[in-house]
């Protein structure tokens, strides 16, 4: 009888490792692997309260909520006193309308999967999405939804369900066969892939190798134009306020030399046009003093040149014996502006015979002019006389008497005075007096 | 790739909470130490018989 309690004990045993390992299993959330481990555990000792239990919570957090039951009830049988199983059915069977939701659910997903199987997925999808809405750890509902998703190729909404399943189960075969898949299809696989060389990269490090940070992300199509934009304002603002003033402040060096330099030209040239202008102001009053002087050669009237032309006339008229006419040529002459000695000793010879007998021919010619009744020429001829001899009161007289015959009373009576004054013992300035009115 | 049809013929209806009592009824209870004993016993029975 040793042998039979040596197999007990040894199946008791080994029982027992299983249970341990579907602990572990359990523990770390693969779940599939534990409820195996839990299932060969009872195989060897149908007994094994802790392994029957645990495989049930198991059934339980993967939402098959009857096969749970089965498993609490039959320990609860095996083990009626200190068994946790009677806490477990209490809790889903004491809270009313638990159960009876649980089975509704159960129900839903197996028509889903009858429906499914005969060829029916669009309403199966719909009956599994309330399953799961309501349900949301039941493994075998969101399986079957990623399935038919997979199906009608919509491996987006395929990998959220299998993503829930993850959760619940990490390391369920077939959920993590189809999510392969799923993320084969939307490109997620080789992120993974890039993500897992980085992080796992035992090679060694060459110079040119790159250390991406753990905060490196793959930019997407606009965030790469988004950081372009940025890098480009960036760079606008360094341009702006580091290299513009530098290039700037170069710039107006470069500018105030140059200006500097055709100021300093312009002064020069000023200068130059200063003293230009101080030569051609000389040259123009040289210019002019020539101008006067050569004016004074020329001049028709009091010029030098005139006045020896006009003296070459008189000494004509002295040559032609007309002597009226040199008389009349030395009233305009001038001899003040003829320099020359051997001419001024002329003119002296001329002049004594003018104011010997000149002044009595232009006298005549005055009193020959006024008979005619041209008294201007008259006047003009009586002052041509005076002027070659003021002393002479007749021709004084006759002077203020044609002014008086004209109505000039003052120019006469001034002449009248001179007679009345300066020959007061005179016939003359008995007339004079008389036409006054003395 | 995935046999759409293959791999939803491996899908199993699920155990229903009217079904449970049967399928406490059906249940295997038989471990390895009842398949041990019972080995013995018929040993002990056929040594018997062969005395």
């Amino acid at each position: 009888m040793s042998k039979p309690i040596n197999y007990t004990e040894r199946c008791g045993r080994i029982s027992n490792a299983f249970y341990n390992a579907g602990l572990e299993k359990a523990q770390i959330r693969d779940l599939t692997g534990a409820a195996r481990c839990l299932k060969r555990s009872l195989e060897f000792d149908k007994y094994n309260t802790n392994a029957r239990n645990l495989l049930g919570l198991i059934y339980y957090e993967t939402g098959e909520t009857a096969e749970a039951l089965v498993q609490w009830v039959i320990s609860s049988n095996l083990q009626q006193e200190h068994n946790r199983a009677a806490h477990y059915i209490y809790e889903v069977q004491g809270k009313p309308g638990r159960l009876e939701d649980e089975s509704v659910h159960i129900r839903r997903y197996n028509q889903a999967l009858l429906q499914a199987q005969n060829d029916n997925p669009d309403l199966a999808i719909l009956q599994l999405g309330r399953v799961v809405d309501h349900k949301p750890n039941f493994v075998k509902a969101h399986m079957l939804l990623a399935l038919l998703y997979i199906g009608r190729e919509d491996y987006a909404r395929a990998g959220k369900s299998l993503y829930k399943v993850l959760q619940i189960d990490k390391s369920n075969p077939r959920a993590l066969w189809y999510m392969s898949i799923c993320k084969s299809h939307t490109g997620r696989a080789d992120v993974e892939r890039r993500k897992l060389k980085n992080a796992f990269s035992h090679h060694q490090m060459q110079d040119d190798d790159i250390i991406l940070p753990p905060s490196y992300k793959e930019n997407t199509g606009w965030q790469m134009v988004l950081h372009i934009v940025a890098g480009l304002a960036m760079g606008a603002a360094v341009l702006f306020f580091l290299v513009m003033p530098a290039r700037e402040e170069q710039l107006n060096d470069s500018h105030n030399r140059e200006l500097s330099q055709v100021l300093e030209q312009v002064n020069q040239k000023s200068m130059e046009i200063d003293g230009m202008k101080a030569s051609m102001t000389a040259m123009e009053s040289e210019r002019d003093a020539a101008a006067a002087e050569l004016k004074a050669i020329v001049d028709e009237n009091g010029g030098v040149l005139s006045q020896y032309q006009q003296l070459a006339h008189i000494l004509r008229a002295y040559k032609a014996d007309d002597f009226p006419t040199a008389v009349e040529l030395y009233t305009e002459l001038n001899p003040e502006m003829i320099e020359d000695e051997g001419m001024q000793a002329i003119i002296t010879e001329i002049r004594l015979d003018m104011e010997e007998r000149g002044y009595q021919v232009l006298a005549d010619l005055a009193g020959q002019a006024r008979d005619a009744g041209n008294t201007d020429q008259a006047l003009a001829y009586y002052q041509k006389s005076l002027d070659i001899k003021a002393d002479n009161p007749q021709v004084l007289y006759d002077m203020a008497m044609v002014y008086h015959g004209r109505e000039e009373e003052d120019k006469a009576n001034e002449l009248f005075g001179q007679v009345i004054m300066n020959y007061p013992d005179t016939e003359l300035a008995e007339k004079a007096k008389e036409v006054r009115g003395y | 790739m995935i046999n759409f049809e293959e791999e939803l013929s491996h899908f199993k209806p699920s155990l229903e909470v009217e079904e449970v009592e049967d399928a406490i009824v059906d249940s295997d209870l038989t471990d390895m130490a009842d398949i041990m004993m019972n080995l013995i016993r018929e040993g002990s029975e056929n040594k018997k018989k062969d005395e």
